[in-house]
C-alpha cells in the first residue's frame, strides 16, 4: 500500500498546506485489477474493491461490477466518473433498444456501444472496460473495450493497472470448459494475487457469475474479504 | 375503391368524410398494376420470386431487376413502381448498415422491418408528398430465429408471413400458395413452387413477356442472400413449364 | 450595438473564451486566483433509524477564515440533505439548483423523491461541467426503500457508503470513522462517532475549525442542530490587565477652551433642489 506522497518542498508553499495534499484535487481513479472468463455455460467476472483519489483510498468496498441489463455487466477501470457515466448511457440505451427490439440485448450490442462511446471521445474519456453477460445466441461473452475504443472478443479478458501482473498466471491457468466452480476459483485467485502485488488494487475480491439463469433473477455474487485470501511468498 | 375522390383525393394528409385516404389507396392500385411477387418461408429458408414484366423487347435482359440485397443476410423483393421501391431498398441498407456500424453485428429482419414500415408511414401523413407506390418484401434467416418474411405495404402497414404474394395477380398466387404445406416444407422445393407460382399467375395475353427472377436464403446459403444459382434456376424453370403444360392437358381433359 | 441605452446581455452558463488567455498566462508564471474553498470536513453515517450529516463551520479563503460559523449541510428535499465541500459558491448553487427541481420533481410525481434521484441529477450535472464545479458532496437522506447515503465526487461519480468522510479533514475524519462505525448503531451512539470525526477534523486539519454542525434524517423526521457543540469555545480571561484609576500620577492639569471664530448659516431655496425631472 501506498503511504502518502511527501516529496519536494515546494508544495508547502501555502500556509494551510493544502496543496500538499494531492488526494484533494486528485480525480477519483479506479486504478483496479479486473478479470473475467468464459467457463461452460457462463461467464465469471470478478474485481478488486480499490477507489484511490491520488493516494487515498477514497473507497475500499467499491463495486466495480456494474450493472447493464440482467444479463450484462460492465467491468470499470480508469476514471470513476466516466466508467460511471458511460455505463449509465450504455444501460439506458440498452433498455430503449431492448424495448424496441422486444427481447433481450445481446452481449455484443452492449460491447459494441460501449466502443462507440469510447471511441468516438477517446481523446476526453479515461475508460478501460471489460464487458461480459450472457445471451441466447452466443452464450457467455467476453468482450474488451480499452482505452482508444478498440474492441476484441476474448475467452478471458484482465483489465485495469493490476493487470499486468497477471498475464502470466491467466496464460498458465486458463483453460477452456472449465466448470463454473474452477472459473470462480481461477479469477478469485486471480485477483487476489493482483492485490498482493499492486498498490492501486486492494480490499476485498468480488466475483459475479452471469449465465442463462442470470435472466429473470439477480446475478449470482460473491465476495472473499481480505482475511479469506491465501497467503502467497511474502519473504 | 373505384368511387371518385370528390376532392378528398388531394392529398394524403386529409381523410374523406367515410374515413378513408384516398392516396394511400391510389398508391396500392399503382401495386396491383405491377408484375407479381410471391415470397414462401418453409422450415430452413425463404424463397422470393418476382415476375418482372417486360414492355419491349428491345430492352436488354437482367436489367432494372426487383430483387435487391439490402444486407448480407437480408433479401428485399418489391413490386410496383421500381424507382419508388429503389428509394426504399437504399432506406433499407442505409437503417442495416447504421445498424451494424453502431452495435456491431446483424440487423434482426423484425427491426428493420419496423423502421422501413415507419418510414413508409411517415409518407402518407404530409399534404406535399405522396406514399410510396409500392409493396415490398423482406426475407432473412438466421440460426436461432430461422427464416422470417415480412411484408409493407404503401400505407405502412406490415405482417410477417409464411406465405405472401402482391401485385397484378395476387389473388391466383394466394391460391396457390394456401394448396402448399409450408410448414414442412425445404428450402429447395419452395424454389420450385414459387417458379411455379409465377409461371401460372401469369397473364399471357395481357403481359406477353415476363423475366422471372428467383433469390433464396436460407440455412442452405449460410444465412446469406443471394439469387439462386443458374442450375437451381433452370431446374425451378424447367419444373413449372412442367407443371403448367400438365395443367393445360387436364384442364382441356376437363373441357 | 452596444450603448448605455442598449447593454449587451451577457449569454448565461459558463464562458470559456478566457481559457486560452489563462494557460498562456500561467505558462508565463502568473498565479491564477483562486476560488474560496471550504477546507472542510464534512462526514456522514448510517444508523439503525436513518442517516446523520456532520460538518464543521470553517469556510476559508487561502490562509484566511472567512467565515467562522457557515453551514455545510444544505437543504435537498424534506427527506434530504447534503453536505458540501470543495468550492463554497459551487456547492451551494448546485445544491440549491438540484434542490428546486427536486421539489418540482415531487410536485409533479406526487411522492416522495427517492435518494437515489437525488443522486443521480447531481452526478450527471456535475459530470456535465467535467469536474470545472469543484463541488464534493455528501448525500444523505431517508425514503420508501430505507436509508441511503451517497459520496459524489467533483467529477460526477458516486458511491454508496454506509459511511463515508469528504474534504480536507476527510482523513482524519475518516480514521475515527474505520474505528468507531458498527452497523445498526442507535441514535446516540452515531451522533458520538460523527462529532468525534467532524472534532477530528477540526482540530487537525487545518482547513476545518469552528463548531460542529449536525443533521439527523429519521424516517418522517429531521433534527438539524446547527452548533451541535462548539468545538473552540473562547476560554475566559483569568488574570485583570486593566489598570486602577490612579495608577499614573497627575503632575498638572490644563483646560483649554475651543474659540468658535465663525458661523454661516446657508439657506436652501425650493428652487435650486435637485432636478428629478
Amino acid at each position: 500500500m501506498a503511504m502518502m506522497d511527501v516529496q519536494s518542498g515546494d508544495s508547502f508553499e501555502s500556509f494551510t498546506g493544502l496543496d500538499a495534499n494531492d488526494w484533494l484535487n486528485a480525480s477519483v481513479r479506479t486504478g483496479t485489477t479486473l478479470m473475467a472468463a468464459e467457463y461452460d455455460g457462463g461467464v465469471v467476472i470478478a474485481a478488486d474493491s480499490r477507489t484511490t483519489m491520488g493516494s487515498y483510498v477514497a473507497n475500499r468496498v467499491t463495486n466495480k461490477l456494474y450493472k447493464i441489463t440482467n444479463n450484462i455487466y460492465s467491468c470499470r477501470s480508469g476514471s470513476a466518473a466516466d466508467t460511471q457515466a458511460i455505463s449509465d448511457i450504455v444501460s439506458y440505451h440498452l433498455g430503449f433498444h431492448s424495448i424496441e427490439m422486444g427481447e433481450m440485448p445481446l452481449v455484443e450490442t452492449a460491447a459494441n456501444i460501449f466502443r462507440e462511446i469510447i471511441y468516438n471521445y477517446r481523446e476526453s474519456l479515461m475508460a478501460g472496460i471489460i464487458v461480459a453477460g450472457w445471451d441466447n445466441r452466443k452464450g457467455g461473452q467476453v468482450y474488451m473495450v480499452p482505452l482508444g475504443g478498440m474492441i476484441m472478443r476474448q475467452k478471458v479478458a484482465i483489465g485495469g493497472s493490476g493487470s499486468t501482473y497477471i498475464y502470466g498466471y491467466i496464460d498458465q491457468e486458463y483453460k477452456e470448459g472449465m466448470t463454473k466452480e474452477e472459473c470462480i476459483n481461477f479469477c478469485k485467485r486471480g485477483i487476489e494475487l493482483a492485490i498482493t502485488r499492486d498498490g492501486s488494487s486492494g480490499g476485498v475480491a468480488r466475483i459475479g457469475i452471469i449465465n442463462k439463469d442470470s435472466l429473470n433473477e439477480k446475478m449470482e455474487r460473491r465476495t472473499f474479504t481480505g482475511d479469506l485470501h491465501p497467503r502467497f511468498y511474502e519473504g | 375503391m373505384s368511387s371518385i375522390g370528390t376532392g378528398y383525393d388531394l392529398s394524403a394528409s386529409q381523410f374523406s368524410p367515410d374515413g378513408r385516404v384516398f392516396q394511400v389507396e391510389y398508391a396500392q392500385k399503382a401495386v396491383e398494376n405491377s408484375g407479381t411477387v410471391v415470397g414462401l418461408r418453409g422450415t430452413d429458408g425463404v424463397v422470393l420470386a418476382v415476375e418482372k414484366l417486360i414492355t419491349s423487347k428491345l430492352y436488354e435482359p437482367g436489367t432494372n431487376t426487383r430483387i435487391f440485397n439490402v444486407d448480407t443476410h437480408i433479401g428485399m423483393a418489391v413490386s410496383g413502381l421500381i424507382s419508388d421501391a429503389r428509394q426504399l431498398v437504399e432506406n433499407a441498407k442505409t437503417e442495416a448498415s447504421n445498424y451494424r456500424s453502431q452495435y456491431g453485428n446483424n440487423i434482426p429482419l423484425k427491426y428493420l422491418n419496423d423502421r422501413v414500415s415507419m418510414y413508409m408511414h411517415a409518407y402518407t401523413l404530409y399534404s406535399a408528398i405522396r406514399p410510396y407506390g409500392c409493396s415490398v418484401l423482406v426475407s432473412s434467416w438466421d440460426e436461432v430465429d430461422g427464416p422470417s418474411l415480412y411484408m409493407m405495404d404503401p400505407s405502412g402497414v406490415s405482417y410477417g408471413y409464411y406465405g405472401c404474394a402482391v401485385g397484378k395477380a395476387k389473388q391466383a398466387a394466394k391460391t396457390e400458395i394456401e394448396k402448399l404445406k409450408l410448414h414442412d416444407m425445404k428450402i429447395e422445393d419452395l424454389v420450385k413452387e414459387a417458379a411455379k407460382i409465377i409461371y401460372l399467375v401469369h397473364d399471357e395475353l395481357k403481359d406477353k413477356q415476363f423475366e422471372l427472377e428467383l433469390s433464396w436464403i436460407g440455412k442452405n446459403t449460410n444465412g446469406l442472400h443471394q439469387r439462386v444459382p443458374l442450375k437451381v434456376f433452370q431446374d425451378a424453370e424447367k419444373y413449372a413449364k412442367a407443371a403448367m403444360e400438365e395443367d393445360s392437358d387436364s384442364n382441356s381433359e376437363d373441357m | 450595438m452596444a450603448s448605455v441605452m442598449l447593454p449587451v446581455e451577457p449569454t448565461p452558463g459558463f464562458s470559456f473564451e478566457n481559457c486560452r488567455r489563462n494557460e498562456f498566462l500561467k505558462a508565463k508564471g502568473y498565479k491564477a486566483p483562486v476560488a474560496t474553498k471550504t477546507g472542510t470536513t464534512i462526514v456522514g453515517c448510517v444508523f439503525a433509524d436513518g442517516v446523520i450529516l456532520g460538518a464543521d463551520t470553517r469556510a476559508t479563503a487561502g490562509s484566511i477564515v472567512a467565515d467562522k460559523e457557515c453551514a455545510k449541510i444544505h437543504y435537498m428535499a424534506k427527506n434530504m440533505y447534503c453536505c458540501g465541500a470543495g468550492t463554497a459558491a459551487d456547492t451551494e448553487a448546485t445544491t440549491a439548483l438540484i434542490s428546486s427541481q427536486l421539489e418540482l420533481h415531487r410536485l409533479n410525481t406526487g411522492r416522495v423523491v427517492p435518494v437515489v434521484t437525488a443522486a443521480t441529477m447531481l452526478k450527471q450535472m456535475l459530470f456535465r461541467y467535467q469536474g470545472h464545479i469543484g463541488a464534493a458532496l455528501i448525500l444523505g437522506g431517508v425514503d420508501s426503500n430505507g436509508s441511503h447515503l451517497y459520496t459524489i465526487a467533483p467529477q460526477g461519480s458516486t458511491s454508496k457508503n454506509p459511511f463515508t468522510s469528504m474534504g480536507s479533514g476527510s482523513l482524519a475524519a475518516m480514521s475515527i470513522l474505520e474505528k468507531c462505525w458498527k452497523p445498526n448503531m442507535t441514535e446516540e451512539e452515531a451522533k458520538k462517532v460523527i462529532r468525534d470525526a467532524i472534532a477530528a477534523g477540526i482540530f487537525n486539519d487545518l482547513g476545518s475549525g469552528s463548531n460542529v454542525d449536525l443533521c439527523v434524517i429519521r424516517k418522517g423526521s429531521v433534527e438539524y442542530v446547527k452548533p451541535y457543540e462548539k468545538a473552540n469555545v473562547k476560554g475566559t480571561r483569568t488574570g485583570n490587565y486593566k489598570f486602577k484609576r490612579g495608577t499614573t500620577e497627575v503632575l498638572s492639569k490644563k483646560v483649554v477652551p475651543i474659540i468658535i471664530e465663525e458661523e454661516i448659516v446657508k439657506p436652501i431655496s425650493s428652487d435650486s433642489q435637485m432636478d428629478t425631472s
